[in-house]
């Protein structure tokens, strides 16, 4: 049995890259599919509930949260491989260094927004995967909401988000080897919308957050709110 | 020619007497420079002053001094080849400097190309990985007449425009992670486009791929770096095609 | 010496293959046996390196840049001739074996010539094949070009860098044959002598130029594939590094050394803007097909262009060659813009230069089909004075750019020296005294790709060697005179620099013995010459030691040997009392300032033999005859 080509997928800079931006494609693909999720919370406590218990009670869940795991296991070994290399042969001592306009804030800071992606991940796991769910999804997830420290933590993680799927996005494309006069500008133009979409988590918490303010403002406080 | 007003300027040049010994930056001042005077002749001039006074010169690399030999390249400034865009260091003049300016001279710092002293640096790398597979294996004798294998135009242009890579290694000073792509990504470019490098397009990328990652090169992360600096304005379009190569030669060919 | 150009006999036509059947052949399996050294990776030296590594033999290249692919071939940028015919313009072997002969003003060797033209074809089924980028048509199939005033295309390119893209060729199936482990490439490393050990060129003393140790290496053959000299007048389109030490080791060790006043003078170059000027950079010479040569009626006018009437201007091109106007040969169109400014009448703030002038090509084509056609050109010229073509004329001078003379060789490819080769513009044989646009990457392809390959396989098969190892006395001998050299230079410790004593030379070499050379101008060079040379040795300073990267001590090298080199040079313009071609003694024209040939004086190739430092070189007459081509005279009118 021939598996070398398995091998150069994980030995090969060019292979590993690869493995990088398919994992980095379908987790962003996932977040896209968790965002419509999210928005689900503008349908209702039912709507929202029924959905999620639809994924809960479905046999196929499970694998796909191992999957998931997976695809995330594979990113970030990946992406920390080639950063070490990176970090190893990066040019060094220049004593003026200066950039010539290819690097952008989010080529430049993605091992940073990686990082903060991790953290908010874990902290999203840790408030709402790995509690108790008895007082319902709806209600576990709009009570958070309403946590300034929580809604803080969720735009921080959203901003890392976009900024990383800025350049991720376009960049995984052009790993794969798609770079066409036709359609990468699509292709960076698509790319930035996911990454904007991306914001879209940190507005919905906002959304719940302000809320708050809302029915303050009921209480008595004259607070004016532009839905 | 714009002005016959001579000027002063002072340069801070990285020495290192040997590959192994320490270097550091020394400043120099450089007087009566000429604004029609290239940034290398300024050079020439401080080296025959230090000549003169018994002092070692700067080693520093050049050769045609035209922009096609690919022999010099140092860091000015911290730019790649010097400020003005998409040329050779060699092809810089003074008149883009003013009276009392310092300016910094650097070689590429990449860990692929070892210093050997001052600003001369070894990129026999480069070399290594056209050995790998940077070739089509026609013998002399061999080849059909040239004009029973027809090449699409645009094809050819593009080839071309993948050919034009001097060799020089700016992409890889001005990688952030000190990657090879462009320079490897180029030459695959070009024999993929072409018919006569077909038969062996697959080993090639596997071949050349394989090279590269051995000569102590970093990754790729697409930061474009490299484009933004290449004298002859070769694209990343040949990266993304050399990671297609590659992929597609990993999972189809028999190896 | 003895000069026998070993031309095969039979009719030209078949010369090469009858010759071709005549070598003895090497058994495939004894030429890995065969150790062949080859000095230089331009187009001469990559592609016998990459030829002869396919065959089977031992072949180490030396380069003295830190990579094969660096060698001054890359800068050539018009193309490559081939007599395909595919415009049908009415090309063919002969018609390009004429041109040839006709262009080097009869001073070429037509068997030579014949077989450069013959193998013009196959070095573009082959270039195509490696991988060559070459311009196409809309077909898919090969694109040609006129050029420099051929009346037909029959010119194929690759934008303006075909050198770079043949060269870059050449190396990459030179780079092929390193992986089949044929040929190692020695790079950093410059020939600094050659070791003939019984009349047989056998191995080469070399020198590190990292860690300046002197190395030796041992072959059964030399290939001298080392470029050409033009660097003697200090300023010329040249490569810093181009020299002609290596030719003239081999001419000290018994090499002789042919029409070294045979240099081409290229007419579209940026003129130089002052003292500091390290090198000229030459403009494709088309150039000329749109733009037009002027300079001003009166003495000194200091108007800017566009000021001046077009009844004040004088197209002096177009007026003394009606016929071919701006489009006349390189040596032609060098010597009328010489001749203006000795007048007097040239531009620009050294008053060294002549107007080329697109005002009406660019009305007649519109501007934007001017920068589509010679854009990168405009671009720099720009980038080199800062100055736009487009607004106002540019301003050229002539300045050297190529030697058609080098050392001699046989229809092999051999000096005098057994086993020692000299190819491409290392040698002599084939412009005769002027070089057509586009023939320089052909020849050095020819040489090395088709040529030597099988002539060096036949010096081996058919010679007797005995064996040499580097432990043998002669490269000890040899080490020790080039360390002895080197110590001498260190030791003066003196006052001027290398570059500044070479330029002095090249004042010399440029005003005395370059566009015109009369006998009187010619006496003053030799004995303004051997001053700097007296100069050089006593007061050359050079920093540093010799057991490291030095590249004053490199250069100092190269200087020492030009400096010696010149007066050869010199003492064969001298000898050579007629006109023709790059050579241009101003006693022999006619009444209208034209070079005048002197065919039964002087049809033949000056041949010079080293006779000691302290005795002058002997020279020696290979008398060419033209069988198949009819002597005439060049005329453009």
């Amino acid at each position: 049995m021939n598996l070398t080509f398995i091998k150069r997928f994980i030995t090969t800079s060019i292979g590993r890259k690869a493995l990088m931006a398919v994992s980095g494609l379908a987790l962003g693909g996932f977040m896209l599919v968790h965002l419509a999720e999210n928005l689900l919370l503008f349908k209702g406590e039912a709507a929202y509930n029924a959905w999620v218990d639809l994924l809960l009670s479905n046999p196929v869940t499970p694998f796909l949260e191992v999957g998931l795991l997976a695809l995330f296991i594979a990113h970030i070994i990946t992406g920390v491989w080639v950063r070490v290399e990176d970090f190893i042969n990066a040019p060094r001592g220049y004593e003026a260094r200066k950039w010539q306009g290819g690097r952008t804030i989010g080529s430049a800071t993605m091992l940073y927004t990686a990082a903060a992606i991790l953290g908010y991940l874990a902290y999203h796991l840790l408030t709402f995967r790995f509690v108790d769910h008895s007082m319902g999804f709806y209600q576990m997830v709009t009570a958070a909401f309403r946590s300034p420290v929580f809604v803080t933590v969720y735009i921080a993680g959203a901003v890392a988000l976009a900024l990383h799927l800025s350049h991720g996005m376009q960049s995984a494309f052009q790993t794969l080897g798609v770079n066409h006069p036709k359609y990468t500008p699509l292709i960076k133009t698509g790319g930035l919308l996911v990454a904007v979409a991306m914001t879209g988590f940190a507005l919905i918490s906002l959304y719940y957050l302000l809320n708050i303010d809302l029915k303050a403002a009921e209480a008595g406080y004259q607070v004016v709110v532009i839905r | 020619m714009t002005s016959s007003k001579h000027f002063s300027v002072t340069v801070r040049v990285w020495r290192q007497a040997g590959p192994a010994e320490p270097g550091k930056m020394v400043s120099y001042r450089v007087k009566d420079i000429s604004p029609d005077m290239s940034f290398l002749e300024m050079l020439d001039i401080l080296n025959d002053e230090l000549i003169k006074k018994g002092e070692t010169p700067i080693a520093f690399e050049s050769d045609c001094r035209e922009g096609i030999c690919g022999s010099c390249g140092l860091v000015v400034n911290g730019d790649v080849h010097g400020p003005d865009e998409h040329s050779t260091v060699c092809q810089l003049h003074m008149r883009r400097f003013r009276d009392g300016d310092v300016i910094t001279v650097e070689p590429w710092r990449v860990k692929a190309f070892p210093v050997l002293k001052d600003l001369v640096v070894d990129r026999s790398a480069l070399d290594r990985m056209i050995a790998a597979g940077g070739f089509i294996s026609v013998n002399t004798g061999a080849a059909p007449e040239a004009n029973s294998i027809p090449v699409e135009k645009d094809k050819a242009e593009e080839a071309m425009d993948a050919a034009a890579c001097i060799g020089c290694g700016a992409c890889v000073a001005a990688c952030p992670n000190g990657a090879a792509m462009l320079f490897t990504g180029a030459k695959i470019s070009q024999l993929a486009l072409l018919p006569q490098g077909g038969p062996e397009r697959s080993a090639r990328a596997l071949n050349m791929v394989a090279a590269m990652d051995k000569q102590g090169f970093g990754n790729c992360t697409n930061e474009y770096e490299c484009e933004a600096v290449c004298p002859k304005e070769v694209k990343v379009a040949n990266i993304a095609r050399m990671n297609r190569e590659f992929l597609l030669a990993n999972l189809l060919s028999k190896k | 010496m003895k000069l026998d150009a070993q031309i095969p006999a039979g009719p030209i036509e078949k010369k090469w293959d009858a010759h071709k059947f005549d070598l003895k052949l090497v058994n495939p399996n004894n030429r890995r046996k065969y150790d062949v050294l080859v000095v230089g990776s331009g187009l001469a030296g990559a592609s016998a390196a990459a030829s002869l590594g396919e065959l089977g033999y031992n072949v180490k290249v030396f380069t003295l840049q830190d990579s094969p692919r660096r060698a001054h071939s890359i800068a050539a940028q018009g193309g490559i001739n081939a007599a395909k015919n595919y415009p049908n313009d009415g090309d063919s072997v002969w018609r390009l074996f004429h041109d040839t002969v006709k262009g080097g003003d009869y001073r070429a060797r037509e068997a030579n010539v014949y077989r450069l033209a013959q193998i013009s074809n196959q070095i573009i089924d082959h270039c195509a094949a490696i991988g060559v980028p070459f311009a196409r048509e809309y077909s898919g199939l090969l694109s040609n070009r006129s050029f420099g005033g051929a009346q037909l295309s029959r010119t194929f390119y690759a934008r303006g860098q075909t050198g770079q893209q043949l060269l870059l060729g050449a190396y990459s199936a030179m780079m092929r044959q390193v992986a089949a482990g044929t040929v190692t490439v020695m790079p950093r490393r410059e020939m600094v002598d050659v070791v003939v050990k019984n009349g047989r060129a056998r191995g080469l003393t070399v020198r590190n130029l990292v860690t300046g140790d002197l190395e030796a290496y041992s072959g059964h053959a030399v290939l001298l594939c080392t470029g050409g000299y033009a660097n003697v007048f200090y300023l010329s389109t040249n490569a810093a590094s181009c020299n002609v030490s290596a030719a003239w080791t081999a001419y000290k060790k018994g090499a002789g050394f042919a029409n070294p006043c045979f240099t081409q003078i290229h007419p579209t170059c940026i003129p130089r803007s002052g003292e500091h000027q390290s090198k000229l950079t030459l403009m494709s010479e088309s150039l000329r097909n749109d733009g037009r040569v002027w300079v001003p009626k009166t003495k000194g006018d200091k108007r800017k262009p566009g000021d001046i009437p077009e009844a004040e201007r004088d197209y002096f091109l177009e007026r003394r060659y009606p016929a071919f106007g701006n489009l006349v040969p390189r040596d032609i169109a060098s010597r009328a813009a010489k001749t203006v400014v000795d007048a007097g009448y040239g531009v620009g703030p050294t008053g060294q230069s002549v107007y080329l002038d697109f005002r009406d090509a660019i009305k007649r084509k519109g501007i934007e089909n001017i920068r589509g056609e010679y854009g990168n050109l405009f671009d720099m010229y720009y980038q080199i004075t800062d100055e736009s073509g487009y607004k106002a004329p540019m301003r050229i001078y002539p300045a050297p750019h190529y030697t058609m003379g080098g050392l001699w060789v046989d229809y092999n490819l051999m000096t005098t020296i057994p086993g020692l080769f000299a190819l491409g513009e290392a040698n002599f044989s084939d412009h005769g005294a002027n070089r057509l646009g586009a023939s320089a990457l052909m020849q050095g392809l020819a040489d090395g790709f088709f040529i030597a390959p099988s002539t060096v396989g036949g010096y081996l098969a058919s010679a007797k060697f005995e064996a040499a190892t580097t432990l043998d006395h002669e490269f000890a001998d040899s080490a020790k005179e080039v360390q002895g050299k080197m110590n001498r230079l260190l030791a003066i410790k003196g006052k001027k620099t290398p570059s500044e004593l070479h330029r002095q030379l090249g004042n010399v070499m440029w005003n005395d013995v370059g566009m015109g050379r009369t006998a009187e101008s010619l006496k003053k060079a030799l004995k303004k010459i051997p001053e700097i040379r007296e100069e050089f040795w006593q007061n050359v300073a050079i920093a540093g030691a010799d057991k490291d990267l030095n590249q004053t001590l490199e250069k100092a090298m190269k200087v020492a040997d030009f400096l010696e080199f010149s007066e050869l040079f010199v003492r064969d313009a001298l000898e050579r009392k007629e006109s023709c071609g790059g050579h241009f003694r101003e006693e022999s024209c006619t009444a209208e300032g034209e070079a005048r040939r002197d065919d039964a004086n002087f049809s033949h190739a000056a041949v010079w033999e080293y006779q000691g430092d302290s005795k002058e070189a002997l020279l020696h007459k290979e008398p060419l005859t033209f069988e198949h081509i009819k002597m005439a005279e060049r005329s453009y009118k």
